[in-house]
């Protein structure tokens, strides 16, 4: 398990640099992604701690996003004032990015992988 | 005997100025919000992410707690969102496997749902007069938390109002999606997931999850593809729309 996340923290380092000195339009974590991304698919197999780790982290994200969401209480103000406006954007954005992400697979799906399961 | 008890008072002082009470409270929070969501049967609506941070928020409102002071406490939990960013690495790389003819209609959905997801929220809400300051943390809210708040902040938008609108639409999406799926006859479980990940990225993933594995798969894959596509692409989007 530390040995997974200690990679992870290398890997994340490794992104911050790239993104510092290199290239300052990706943010450092994604850059740390697709390093890991390319580590892996030379390796071609995911150690188990690694996996641990990872699966560790997808089951509480949730819990990662608390601090900076909790932020909230400083626009309640603003939102209050935009509540209709926002809430109808955010419900028409969802069901509008499902649809036409879905509509796009369906229709360039290869014919014989369109049916039902 | 005669030593005196501390007043309950003089303890909160001392234990809120440590980042301790606001680490505590994140956390209990988070144990209130998932304990909820378990016993609901795992309803969309019962997000754990919305009910620990309106219990976080409402805590703090009620002890007076100026948000900067927590978060010098919850600033410990918000350090781990870019390692667990880079652990998205790990489903994105099991997902690649075995995609066969899958990769030109997943690119394209990609594109075009990440697309459709910026230029129906940022233009809904400009049309109905939201002030600029709201409208600018939109452009990430259909990209995966941790990657649309690093985003946000290139963009020099809120990462505050992008996480919000983030977990919003995360909600929404795992709550009505499948009116919709059902609506453009998506029925295959790989589209299905992919277009739920597309649009509400990890609360998406894990609803997908809950329904089918394979949907689940092709999620958290979309999931990931589309915070590193919004990374590279929307603060070139933004500064082309404002």
């Amino acid at each position: 398990m530390i040995g997974g996340f200690t990679r992870l923290l290398l890997f994340q380092g490794l992104g911050e640099v790239l993104s510092k000195f290199l290239l300052p339009f990706v943010p450092g974590p994604v850059l740390g992604l697709l390093l890991l991304l390319g580590w892996l698919s030379l390796r071609r197999e995911v150690q188990q701690d690694l996996e641990m780790v990872s699966a560790a982290f997808s089951r509480h994200l949730g819990l990662l996003f608390v601090p900076a969401a909790v932020g909230v209480v400083m626009f309640m103000p603003q939102l209050r004032e935009h509540a209709f406006a926002m809430g109808v954007a955010l419900v028409a954005s969802v069901l509008a990015t499902v649809g036409a992400s879905a509509l796009l697979l369906r229709l360039l799906a290869p014919a014989a992988d369109r049916h039902e399961p | 005997m005669s030593r005196e008890l501390p007043r309950i008072a003089e303890i909160w002082v001392y234990l809120s100025g440590s980042p301790l009470a606001a680490l505590i409270l994140t956390l209990l929070a988070w144990q209130a919000g998932s304990w909820l969501y378990e016993r609901s049967g795992r309803h969309p609506l019962a997000n754990p992410v919305a009910i620990a941070t309106l219990l976080a928020a409402a805590a703090i409102t009620v002890l007076d707690m100026p948000y900067a002071r927590y978060f010098e406490g919850a600033q410990f939990v918000h350090f781990l969102l870019g390692t667990a960013t880079v652990s998205l690495a790990v489903p994105i790389h099991k997902g690649l496997v075995g995609l066969r003819g899958r990769v030109l209609p997943m690119l394209a959905a990609l594109l075009g749902g990440g697309v459709v997801s910026m230029l129906t929220a940022v233009g809904i809400a400009t049309a109905l007069g939201a002030e600029p300051l709201l409208v600018g943390g939109l452009y990430g809210k259909s990209v995966t938390a941790p990657i649309a708040m690093g985003v946000a902040e290139r963009i020099g938008a809120s990462p505050t109002l992008t996480a919000v609108y983030a977990v919003t639409t995360g909600i929404l999406g795992a709550a009505l999606g499948r009116f919709v799926l059902d609506a453009v006859g998506a029925r295959a479980w790989w589209q299905r997931g992919f277009a739920l990940g597309v649009a509400a990225h990890g609360i998406g993933t894990s609803r997908a999850f809950s329904v089918n594995a394979e949907a689940g798969t092709y999620a958290s894959l979309a999931m990931g593809l589309h915070g590193v596509l919004g990374a590279l692409v929307i603060p070139w989007a933004a500064r082309l729309l404002i």
